[in-house]
């Protein structure tokens, strides 16, 4: 007779050990939450006593979370072993990404000037109301809308450059290092060493050879439009390789019996690129797309650097305009505000752009 | 020469030409006089040889400053530290220092200066080291969140009101007062200047005030800007627009007159404009100039500021006045790349381009650069009786009113690092050191008496007429009896740097004149003194100007 096999033990959980793991919960929730209440009482003045930093409610933060660990053992067994693997992340995002976040959108609802005697004061959506009658912040908006139109420009030019760099030209492997090679530098150091050393007006290597062409008086960032597209371009020279790149390894993925097969048919070039070629580079378009156009979002350095957004506010992005709110004014509270209102205006942004990617790409097929 | 005697010499109408003269003659007689020599203390002969010395490193015309030199220069102003502190008293303390790294100046100095200075007391110093821009940002953050992470503060007058105003700092001991000799700063910079309710908090180690450069190629008998240097701002944009056209004598590039400074420079480009507008507004019966005193009511929008903004506007308005390309030139931008490397012929800035024209490897202008006051105007606006008057004004811009070393009260509960802390700002703020400051590029400009002593620069080998200029301008702006002084208020940089935003909104003709461009630089400054606290930022306001 051929004994029953034991099933595989994954861990016991009895009545005993659920019950030990609810009290290690519970009692590690009690200790953090008395921690977080005695000092949170204590800064907002109500008590006397308190500790003089948050750093003992970050530990027992961390107990808490070590202890949570423990119980899901305790009380679960196997299946709380488990539980090891995601829960350390799960903090740490809390901790890191989501209080902070969460604690933002508090500031942004408060008057906090760093230079007031008051300190900060909830004020509600008062940062919000004061933010739609900027004018400041609607030019840096509107500016923003330049820029991101811009990444399609930006995106025939990385294009164009991906398929010459896909084609059997020589030296091909040195392009694609030399192309790559904006993308290495930070956008500080393109400030510096194009905005204001080759672009300087007086001894500038690119002014120089405008004036040689005949120009009287080149300036980059004088005029409001110049000024704007000598910005887009610096940006764009360090951006369109990041884009070239993704292209390129879209375009080498592509199968080669496909292209053939359009040859074959008598299709010439044009038509194969067209018909064949861009068409099933499209997800990988849109992907370069859409995260050149967040990296865009974000453009900032280089125009602190070069105009400080001027002239004017006509180079300003949203960005450098809640550095200078910041930096310059210590304006907490609405400089806060108006970083969470960019970033959801972000995701709602992306998420329509991506719905209607999506729904164009289905009338496609 | 002492400011008072100064002073005297003034209310006689003595011109600083004469005075200077006369000071030279007398420094004269007492240098052949043996009677006068043995006169001197053998303490006062050790002190004129040592500052001779010191002077002497690296000398004039022999390159930049290294940081062998500023260890050398260190090392020799130890005595005043050595009578103070035994050797290797503060071993085991260590203290944080955070100050700026404006183009290598600043805390490399400081290093230097304060090596041989850890070497002997046995103290160990960490460094904080900050880009100007950053700076504010870096110190409001520190006081709002209760993060004051360092014990030894590079700072100027103008955060007083932020830092002493909420108890961050420590207060002077008695010691410190004798050992940096604080009774010969020039009289702009003593109390209230570093006080706070009465107690004494700075040790001053460079004294602000904007001074006009200009060159002398331009003017004079057939010279393309005329015979006589402009005395006024009417006068200087008159020059700037009649130089459209012709050819910069030294350079052969278009000559320029006044290079205004068109873009925000983190707030500290609003003084450059303030410069025009002092001269308007700053009525000598009044020492408010920024805000009514009683109510902090803006007084930018009235008149005499919408008179300076205009002016700007004018010269916008002709082509050819500023080079190409101004409306994105900072106040780095003209001193640093346009005048000194030759392009405009008239500029404000502080005292430092001065000793920089001559010592700083990248000018090209230190044969032709000669200085003066704060032009004035042909009329004045009195704000209390809202009315122009058609009389001439002058009024230097005391502009940040210098950099300072502060202690902070973290140190306040530990004695012995107390005194750590004091006896190496004391070692920074001390009257032989500063003498070095003052005739190298330093980032610090002249602010004791002491300084305007001019054998001792010409021994250091500049040239007379030269520093007597240069030092000349200095001490005419600090002791002005219209000097127009900056006020200590909480956030005065966020009043400045609101107003360059409207500015160069202004500039580019985005607003339709220059009063509606005061006007909006003058509703942003309510709301801010609305949310900083008017009540608070009336009364600092008045006890920062004396009032």
């Amino acid at each position: 007779m051929t004994p029953t096999p034991t099933p595989l033990n994954y861990g016991e959980t009895t009545p005993e050990r659920q019950r030990l793991g609810g009290m290690v919960t519970w009692g590690a929730t009690a200790l953090l939450a008395i921690v977080a209440l005695y000092q949170t009482l204590f800064a907002a003045g109500i008590t006397a006593s308190g500790f003089s930093s948050w750093r003992p409610v970050l530990y027992a933060y961390g107990a808490w979370g070590v202890a949570l660990g423990v119980a899901q053992v305790v009380a679960h067994g196997e299946q709380g072993k488990r539980a090891l693997f995601i829960l350390p992340a799960v903090l740490f995002t809390v901790a890191m990404v989501i209080f902070p976040t969460l604690f933002g959108f508090y500031i942004a609802l408060t008057d906090w000037n760093l230079a007031s005697q008051d300190g900060m004061k909830f004020n509600g959506l008062a940062n919000f109301w004061q933010m739609l009658a900027d004018p400041f912040f609607w030019n840096a908006l509107g500016n923003m809308v330049f820029y991101v139109a811009m990444v399609l420009v930006e995106y025939v030019i990385a294009f164009g450059l991906a398929l010459l760099l896909n084609a059997q030209i020589r030296a091909r492997k040195f392009f694609r290092v030399a192309f790559l090679l904006p993308l290495m530098l930070s956008p500080v150091a393109v400030s510096w060493m194009i905005g204001k050393s080759m672009m300087e007006v007086r001894f500038g290597p690119l002014a120089n050879f405008l004036k040689w062409l005949g120009v009287d008086s080149p300036s980059f960032f004088g005029d409001p439009w110049i000024a704007k597209l000598s910005i887009q371009a610096m940006d764009a020279w360090t951006f369109i390789p990041f884009m070239m790149i993704m292209l390129l390894a879209g375009l080498q993925a592509l199968p080669k019996d496909v292209t053939e097969a359009a040859q074959v048919d008598g299709a010439n070039a044009w038509q194969t690129f067209w018909g064949v070629t861009f068409p099933l580079m499209i997800p990988v378009s849109i992907t370069a797309i859409i995260l050149r156009i967040i990296f865009k979002l974000k453009i900032a350095d280089i125009i602190i650097n070069v105009t400080s957004g001027g002239p004017g506010g006509a180079t300003d992005s949203v960005t450098s305009f809640i550095f200078r709110e910041y930096r310059d004014r210590s304006n907490v509270g609405y400089g806060t505000m108006m970083a969470m209102t960019y970033l959801i205006l972000i995701i709602v942004f992306i998420t329509l752009l991506l719905k209607l990617v999506n729904r164009w790409r289905r009338n496609l097929t | 020469m002492r400011v008072e005697v100064y002073n005297a010499l003034m209310a006689r109408h003595a011109s600083r030409r004469s005075v200077l003269r006369g000071l030279a003659s007398t420094a004269a007689v007492a240098a052949m006089g043996p009677s006068v020599l043995a006169a001197m203390s053998p303490e006062a002969k050790a002190q004129a040889e040592l500052r001779k010395e010191i002077l002497a490193i690296p000398g004039v015309g022999k390159g930049s400053p290294t940081d062998a030199d500023w260890q050398k220069v260190g090392e020799l102003c130890l005595g005043a530290t050595k009578a103070s502190v035994a050797e290797g008293e503060f071993a085991g303390v260590e203290l944080t220092f955070m100050g700026l790294n404006n183009q290598n100046l600043h805390n490399f100095l400081f290093r230097g200066f304060l090596k041989p200075w850890e070497a002997y007391t046995g103290a160990k110093i960490n460094w904080i080291d900050l880009a100007q821009a950053d700076y504010n940002a870096r110190l409001q953050q520190s006081i709002a969140t209760g993060t004051v992470d360092f014990d030894i503060l590079e700072m100027g007058a103008p955060f007083e009101g932020d830092t002493a105003g909420k108890g961050l700092l420590d207060e002077m001991p008695d010691w410190v007062k004798t050992q940096i000799e604080a009774d010969d700063l020039v009289g702009y910079l003593q109390p209230p200047v570093g006080t706070w309710g009465g107690k004494t908090y700075r040790i001053t180690i460079d004294g602000d005030c904007h001074t006009f450069a200009y060159r002398k190629d331009y003017f004079g008998e057939g010279a393309i800007g005329g015979a006589e240097v402009p005395k006024t701002w009417q006068q200087v944009n008159a020059v700037s627009k009649a130089l459209v056209g012709k050819t910069d004598p030294l350079t052969g590039q278009p000559a320029h007159g006044y290079l205004d400074p068109l873009k925000g420079w983190g707030g500290f480009g609003f003084y450059f404009v303030a410069n025009r507008a002092a001269a308007y507004v700053k009525h000598p019966d009044d020492k408010a100039w920024l805000f009514d005193a009683d109510t902090m009511k803006p007084r930018v929008n009235n008149p005499g500021w919408v008179q300076a903004f205009q002016d700007v506007l004018d010269l916008i308005a002709t082509p050819g006045a500023y080079p190409a390309d101004q409306i994105n030139a900072d106040p780095g931008t003209t001193a640093f790349s346009q005048f000194l490397a030759g392009t405009g012929s008239m500029l404000m800035w502080w005292g430092d381009v001065g000793s920089s024209a001559r010592t700083s490897d990248t000018s090209v202008v230190g044969d032709v650069a000669a200085f003066g006051i704060n032009p004035g105007s042909e009329r004045r606006y009195n704000s209390a009786a809202g009315a122009w008057e058609e009389t001439a004004n002058e009024a230097p811009v005391m502009a940040y009113i210098g950099w300072g070393i502060y202690v902070t009260s973290r140190v306040s509960g530990d004695e012995k690092k107390r005194k750590a802390a004091w006896s190496a700002a004391a070692h920074l703020g001390g009257k032989d050191i500063s003498l070095w400051t003052a005739a190298y590029p330093s980032g610090f400009q002249p602010y004791r008496n002491s300084h305007f002593n001019f054998d001792e620069w010409e021994a250091a080998g500049y040239d007379r007429a030269y520093v007597e200029d240069y030092l000349g301008s200095n001490a005419d702006s600090y002791n002005h009896p219209n000097a127009a002084i900056e006020p200590r208020i909480p956030g005065i940089f966020q009043y400045y740097s609101v107003a360059e935003d409207e500015l160069a909104k202004g500039y580019a003709g985005q607003y339709k004149s220059a009063q509606e461009t005061a006007d909006a630089i003058a509703a942003a400054w309510e709301k801010l003194t609305d949310q900083i606290g008017r009540d608070s930022q009336i009364a600092l306001y008045k006890a920062s100007l004396g009032m």
